[in-house]
């Protein structure tokens, strides 16, 4: 049966979470406005629940034109009851459906829980609800969104008959009304999809460290992945339910850290794959070219092991997870917008070469070499003085890596990019 | 730290120039059974240095009468994955240490996560 869903999403997110249910769910007519991607599918709740970019789920009930509400509260009402409500019909056709839904949830996860069941007999056809009403635009100037939800609850008592409670309704009904929408929907999960029962310690948001892998070009099957600066694991994690024959890598410099990224490993049954080490990550203790892929939530502001910060140390970072990744490999970062800048200036060479070489051939044998070899001049001598104050002044100028796609997500208080990268064959590579 | 972790792992200490195969000295080994999954095992193989693990493995009693050097076929052959796997993954060093061949620096091992921090001026 096809379904007419939403999910919330972080700001940012939205696009992902386009692809991802299109990609798992098969979902057609996907639509994405600011913090919400509507979609149809017919895939089984139980795949739908296992999303990793949205924040809630919901079933879509009506999805309409955005609403202007006069200042006269009694013309209002009726406003809200043509324009809001809607036909009763289709209510009581989506809470037949939420109900199917919940039955389905119900079995697959093997909870026959007997008092819910004979309170749902009982409401069957006229449920206890609450409405949940957020708004924004011209409309809150003039409206609380208290007032609204109450304003709304009238209407559907009236048209329904159904039951208001606040405290343990069966439905929530979510409204939210702004400059350019109008969407009622009925969650079908009491706790949001974002929140992972697999995960003990929560470290960076989880739909923002799933993003990590899923913004990689390629798909890291077989791969081996390395997280330097790991914490308490999220996106390595995350990065491990999605590919389930992968080798995991975790290294920090915080004991403390580690241990809790070790009872996150063992209380999501990764045991296995996911591996950690304490060790630097501007001193990796691996060969040249021997991780498939990089995945880091980059730490900012935070002071930094080799008694420097993180801005002076950015490059050398960089430097070393370019390092350990092999040619045709894939860095993906999660940096502050502050060091996504830095970020920039040291590839920014790199960036240059590529439009040379992709305009004009004739240059690809001159050019490249010329401004790798002042690269490697300015890596040597930076390479051996790490505690140095001068360093951060001085780009470190790495060429072989090609930027692929870099996308804003934000992290509540703040915004921050997820950069990635496939590294290329360069000179400065074979002349190593 | 399991051997798959071994097989990648290298001594950074300055003026190393190979630092590998780190030796391992281990008071404290085990082994926990792991699903086994031989297309990933198979996989693996080429990934690993063949000579390092076989290594490794003796030195933890745990060599499996594994051949030295890579057989060949051996996607198809499930007995000798299932070695594989048991050495690659599910003998784990909890304590110990992992000596650099060439400098001598040893990496403790605690409860089984290896210490590849070095001090200032290594």
């Amino acid at each position: 049966m096809i379904r007419h869903l939403y999910c919330t999403a972080g700001a940012g997110m939205e696009e992902l979470l386009a692809e991802e249910v299109q990609h798992k769910l098969c979902a057609t007519q996907v639509e994405q406005i600011p913090g919400r991607v509507f979609f149809c599918s017919n895939a089984d709740l139980q795949t739908v629940t296992q999303l990793k970019s949205a924040e809630r789920l919901f079933i879509l009930l009506r999805k309409a034109e955005p609403v202007s509400l006069p200042s006269n509260p009694a013309k209002a009402a009726a406003v809200i009851k043509q324009r809001v409500v809607g036909d009763p019909d289709i209510w009581r056709q989506t809470f037949l459906t939420w109900t199917a839904l919940q039955q389905e949830l119900q079995c697959s996860q093997q909870r026959g829980q007997k008092r819910k069941r004979e309170d749902e007999e009982e409401s069957l056809h006229t449920p206890s609800f609450r409405v949940s009403c957020r708004c924004s635009g011209v409309i809150a100037r003039s409206y609380t969104s208290q007032r609204l939800s109450r304003i709304i609850g009238m209407a559907i008592k009236e048209d329904l008959g159904w039951k208001v409670d606040l405290r343990e309704p069966v439905l929530e009904v979510n409204v939210y009304l702004s400059n350019d929408h109008c969407i009622v929907g009925i969650p079908l999960l009491k706790h949001p999809l974002a929140s992972r029962s697999y995960m003990k310690h929560n470290g960076l948001r989880s739909t923002i460290a799933w993003a990590l892998s899923s913004l990689c070009p390629k798909k890291l099957n077989d791969c081996v992945i390395l997280d330097p600066m790991c914490g308490v694991g999220a996106v390595l994690l995350e990065a491990a339910q999605e590919y389930s024959n992968a080798v995991f890598l975790g290294m920090d410099t915080d004991l403390s850290q580690l241990q809790k990224a070790a009872e996150n490993v063992k209380a999501s049954g990764m045991e296995g794959r996911v591996q950690l080490l304490l060790s630097s990550a501007i001193e990796i203790p691996l060969a040249d070219g021997a991780v498939d892929a990089v995945l880091c939530d980059v730490p900012f502001g935070r002071k930094f092991s080799c008694s420097s910060d993180m801005p002076a140390a950015l490059p050398h970072l960089l430097r070393e997870m370019e390092r350990v990744l092999r040619v045709g490999g894939h860095l993906v970062l999660l940096l502050s917008l502050q060091l996504s800048a830095q970020l920039k200036k040291t590839i920014c060479t790199q960036e240059h070469n590529q439009n040379v070489n992709s305009l004009d051939t004739n240059n690809l044998h001159t050019d490249p070499s010329n401004t790798q070899n002042e690269s490697t001049d300015t890596t040597k001598p930076l390479m051996f003085h790490k505690s140095s104050s001068e360093m951060s002044n001085t780009p470190l100028l790495i060429s072989s890596l090609q930027a692929q796609r870099t996308h804003r997500v934000s992290l509540g208080s703040t915004d921050a990019f997820m950069h990635t990268y496939t590294k290329i064959h360069t000179h400065t590579l074979s002349l190593k | 730290m399991k051997l798959l972790t071994h097989n990648m792992l290298t001594s950074h200490v300055k003026g190393v120039t190979k630092g590998y195969p780190l030796i391992i000295k281990a008071t404290e080994v085990k082994v926990n059974e792991l699903e086994f999954n031989s297309q990933f095992v198979s996989r693996m193989i080429p990934k690993l240095e063949w000579s390092a693990l076989i290594q490794a493995a003796e030195w933890l009693g745990h060599s499996q009468d594994l051949p030295s050097t890579l057989i060949p076929d051996y996607e198809n052959d499930e007995e000798f994955l299932r070695k594989v796997h048991r050495i690659l993954l599910e003998v784990e060093v909890l304590e110990g240490c992992l000596q650099c061949p060439e400098s001598g620096r040893e990496f403790p091992i605690s409860k089984g996560v290896p210490n590849m921090l070095l001090n200032e001026g290594e």
